[in-house]
């Protein structure tokens, strides 16, 4: 590896090499707020080196690109990390969390996230998916107190290692197909007139299942509930935001390598994303815990990132970019009011703990209001924008009836958010909250949800900034 | 339009400074009445420039944009904030300015448990309101109809009486179920247009000339009138009305039966028709049939109700009907007469839900079989009551009469045995107002304890209403002038006399 494709690697390395450090530091230095600091601000260093420093080359050992593309969703991610770390510096520090591993972890899958959406190969894809999803399994499990927690973490592993066999052996099935990881060369073997089209079609499919396993796509998206629920708050929120999105990023890349292969695919991919919108929006019905809703609302929420990716074409794609970046603040933002929530003990996460939140939580409870709005898609806020792009991106890929699905699934998927918003402000007078009381949030914290209740908002309001920047990506 | 200075964007700041008073409120949120102070000042300021707008646009005009701005929004997808003023949304937009200070004023006292958020909320309301009745851009017009369904279901689900959240609720997916798919239809007509075009816009002027693909057209149509007849409601569409109007706050209620019924006869008036004149006119006949179906059903169920709030609600179906009967006639005067009726109702019912709201605040009860006495007790709240009552019930030299006699006869010039079953309506309109008036008004007092006249506040709040359905009863041609040649224009755009069954 030349010094120039380090060079052009820089703020990953930068995120990455802050996360051993902080591991050191973290064996003398057990003062959690100044190794956030030392985080945020090695966050914000990687971010301001991808905006400012130019890459010398555009693709860095054949497997990660320093695009544009890739340069933008690493500042998305560092930025995910930030914010996670700053709005959980008391929820960890309430519960005990070694200051060192929690901070250099976040890292470590920031740096993680920005690789797996900065791949340009099937290798590349895997080892930025495997370093992050490795973090994860620990991260999930970090509450060492708490028996959900490790029980979900062990879901997530078991489920998850599953998920990387059959992404290794998918990799292998279309390297064996194709002749190369490289990413819109691998996609060759799918072709038409490939002789070993079956094998190519066949990997092809194994990568679907893994990818639908880490953005928990109905059929494969059972671990989801449970390890929502069992996660503390803000690794939850980085779950959501962060590891979907990135998964998400790149397979952008994957299917605009694929060309006219994604006919084939389409029936496959049709089918998935009316699944995780159907069946998604009947069992967050269900729901009384707000964790489990909204674990199952992310199912729903991938099913409709999926449906834009149907339309192959830029504005396709732009709209699932800005899907992501909607869908990450949105879901800092919902557990970010969660982890403000949450007392010395516990998390609030059955409906019955927010009763009455709207009057004894102005700030925090309307900003979850907006929240659960938002991800129901109403207007003003970013979420209709966001169903906005991939509502016009099926109907011009002739999706209609996906599209009827998804205005089924919006129209359905509001009762339960509103359960939340009606928890919050329409019970029963008086009603006293069950279970121990809302803890107030600091001040850090409110500043980290109106940041992103600011960005829900914005991306309502006046999306055209965004909008002109993704189109500038792709 | 010399006396302007013509860069400000004028109505759009019309639209933006409810919002910021929503906002001033929840910064106010420590004290009370500041916020009520606040609420006042922010919705009789959008009043005086109404009704300075009106004064000065106001008279005979032609179909002409009295106003029109056009700034730039999302570039990339082609939105714009574009909004007009012409003389049917200068109306409107009048009669918007003048319920929510009525909306303010009888929630005054009345209302008493998060009051910042109460006013924040109806000034939201005011701006989403005003919002869809000057928007040109659909994606403009989409985001201010959905504004308007937020702070209206929380005035339900806060403030609203026993089964307020089922009541919220069921107003909110209702509307949602409308417009979800009026928005698929927005987006599979600016998909067509960029599709023909290479230009894609949601500009209603150039989304007007889109020639659809062939078998579209009735789709998209029949998605757009499904989502504005839930607003109007429309029967069958309708039963989400009377649980939102009864179970709402009164303020809530003045403002859904005397707005936002509005907003869906006026999108159907400024999209629905333009953009798909040809399945338009085929859905004339059906329109008509609804319309009818409306005011008898309306009529019939308000008739039975024993709930007075529950018998105005009933009858703003059966008003609405006769609304949108005058359209489905399509004859110049029919349709001057709905336009016109659309002011009146929501004069006169919102005048009446205040009344009703006032009478409960007494008497702790709206059921008819309890009430009653009302004219020993509180003789000027009930002569109010019997005033607006009479106009409601459509008595000549009130407002609703002007509306409904040209409903009428339009509708008789069109096709007679239409306008014979109208006219029967209105023997059903005088049988449930009738009712109303005997269970609320005659009758010995059911208790003892005095009652409180018309306070001040009261007082300040129906007479102004009542001074302007004398006005529209006897002088009408003040509000008509503005709107009459575009009545004209609608009615030859939907085919004229041959628009009826």
């Amino acid at each position: 590896m030349s010094l120039a494709e380090l060079f052009s690697l820089l703020p990953v390395l930068v995120l990455a090499g802050a996360s051993l450090l902080v591991l050191m530091l973290g064996l003398w230095l057990k003062h959690l707020p100044s190794l956030v600091a030392l985080g945020v601000a090695a966050c914000a260093a990687a971010g301001a080196l991808a905006v400012l420093v130019p890459p010398e080359v555009m693709e860095v050992g054949g497997m990660f690109s320093a695009a544009r593309y890739a340069r933008f969703f690493l500042v998305l991610w560092a930025g995910v990390v930030a914010w996670t770390l700053l709005s959980s510096v008391r929820y960890a520090a309430a519960r005990r969390f070694q200051p060192g591993e929690w901070v250099s972890l976040l890292l470590f899958a920031g740096a993680g996230m920005a690789l797996l959406s900065a791949a340009t190969s099937l290798v590349g894809m895997f080892l930025g998916l495997e370093a992050f999803t490795l973090v994860l399994y620990i991260l999930i499990a970090f509450h060492r107190g708490s028996a959900a927690g490790t029980e979900a973490g062990l879901k997530y592993l078991v489920l998850g290692v599953t998920a990387t066999a059959v992404l290794a052996f998918g990799v292998a099935l279309v390297y064996a197909s194709a002749g190369t990881f490289h990413l819109p060369e691998a996609m060759a073997g799918v072709a038409g007139d490939s002789p070993l089209r079956p094998l190519g079609l066949l990997g092809w499919g194994m990568l679907l299942v893994a990818i639908g396993f880490k953005v928990s796509l109905v059929p494969f998206h059972l671990w989801t509930p449970d390890v929502y629920q069992g996660a503390p708050a803000p690794v939850a929120g980085l779950l959501a935001a962060g590891s979907k999105g990135a998964m998400f990023s790149a397979v952008v890349g994957l299917l605009a390598g694929i060309g006219l292969g994604l006919r084939d695919l389409t029936p496959v991919l049709w089918a998935l994303s009316g699944l995780s919108m159907l069946l998604g929006t009947l069992a967050a019905l269900r729901q009384e815990n707000v964790k489990r809703m909204l674990a199952y609302s992310s199912v729903v929420h991938m099913g409709f990132v999926l449906m834009g990716l149907l339309d192959a074409g830029p504005e396709g794609q732009e709209a699932v970019v800005f899907y992501l970046v909607f869908y990450a603040l949105v879901s800092l933002g919902a557990f970010g009011v969660l982890t403000a929530f949450s007392g010395e003990e516990g998390e609030p996460q059955q409906l019955a703990a927010f009763r009455g939140a709207g009057y004894r939580h102005p700030f925090l409870a309307a900003a979850l209001a907006v929240f659960m709005l938002a991800l129901a898609g109403v207007p003003p806020t970013g979420g209709f924008m966001a169903k906005l792009g991939v509502f016009a991106a099926a109907i011009r890929a002739g999706h209609l009836p996906l599209a009827l699905v998804g205005v089924l699934a919006s129209l359905v998927s509001l009762v339960y958010y509103l359960k939340l918003v009606i928890a919050m402000y329409m019970s029963a007078e008086g009603a006293p909250p069950s279970g121990s009381p809302l803890h107030r949030g600091t001040r850090l914290e409110a500043a980290c949800v109106g940041v992103c209740l600011l960005g829900v908002l914005l991306l309502g309001l006046a999306p055209g900034a965004l909008l002109d920047w993704i189109g500038s990506l792709l | 339009m010399a006396h302007f200075h013509a860069d400000f964007p004028w109505l759009l700041a019309l639209c933006a400074f409810p919002l910021l008073g929503a906002l001033a409120c929840l910064a106010l949120r420590r004290s009370d009445a500041a916020c009520r102070v606040a609420g006042l000042v922010v919705s009789l300021v959008v009043l005086g420039v109404c009704g300075w707008l009106f004064v000065l646009l106001g008279g005979p005009r032609g179909t002409g944009w009295l106003l029109h701005e056009d700034l730039a929004w999302i570039p990339r997808l082609g939105a714009r904030l574009t909004l007009g003023l012409d003389g049917l949304s200068l109306v409107l937009v009048l009669l918007t300015a003048c319920l929510v200070v009525v909306g303010v004023l009888v929630s005054w006292r009345r209302e008493k448990r998060a009051v910042p958020l109460f006013y924040a909320l109806l000034l939201t309301l005011e701006s989403g309101i005003l919002g869809v009745f000057l928007s040109l851009d659909l994606l403009l017009f989409y985001l201010f109809w959905e504004i308007m369904l937020i702070p209206m279901f929380f005035l339900i689900g806060i403030w609203g009486h026993e089964r307020r959240v089922y009541a919220a609720v069921k107003f909110f997916l209702f509307t949602l179920a409308g417009s979800l798919l009026m928005l698929l239809a927005i987006l599979g007509v600016y998909l067509a247009h960029g599709h023909q075009t290479g230009e894609y816009t949601f500009a209603l002027a150039a989304l007007q000339n889109t020639i659809l693909p062939a078998g579209w057209a009735p789709w998209l149509y029949a998605a757009f009138l499904l989502a504005f007849a839930v607003k109007v409601p429309l029967v069958p569409l309708h039963t989400w009305l009377p649980d939102a109007h009864t179970e709402a706050p009164t303020a809530g209620s003045v403002i859904l039966a005397g707005l936002l019924l509005k907003t869906g006869v006026y999108g159907l008036i400024r999209f629905g028709f333009p953009l798909f004149p040809g399945p338009a006119r085929d859905s004339l006949p059906w329109l008509a049939a609804l319309g009818l179906a409306g005011l008898f059903w309306g009529a019939w169920v308000a008739f039975r109700q024993q709930d007075a709030k529950r018998l105005v609600a009933y009858s703003s179906v059966s008003h609405m009907g006769l609304v949108v009967l005058g359209l489905a006639v399509a004859t110049p005067i029919a349709c001057e007469g709905s336009f016109l009726q659309m002011l009146n109702h929501g004069l006169s019912t919102g005048a009446l839900f205040a009344l009703v709201g006032m009478i409960a605040e007494r008497a702790g009860t709206r059921r008819l079989d309890e009430l009653g006495g009302l004219w020993a007790r509180a003789p000027v709240l009930a002569g109010f009551f019997l005033f607006f009552a009479l106009a409601a019930m459509g008595l000549p030299g009130l407002n609703n009469f002007a509306g409904e006699f040209l409903v009428l006869v339009g509708a008789f010039r069109a096709e007679p045995w239409l306008g014979a079953l109208g006219a029967a309506g209105m023997v059903f309109a005088a049988a449930y107002m009738l009712r109303l008036m005997q269970g609320v008004l005659w009758g010995p007092p059911r208790s003892a304890e005095p009652w409180r006249d018309l306070s001040l506040r009261e007082g300040l709040v129906l007479a102004p209403l009542a001074v302007l359905v004398l006005w529209l009863g006897t002088h009408p041609a003040t509000f008509q002038d503005p709107f009459r040649e575009l009545a004209r224009v609608l009615a030859a755009s939907l085919g004229g006399a041959g628009g009826a069954p």
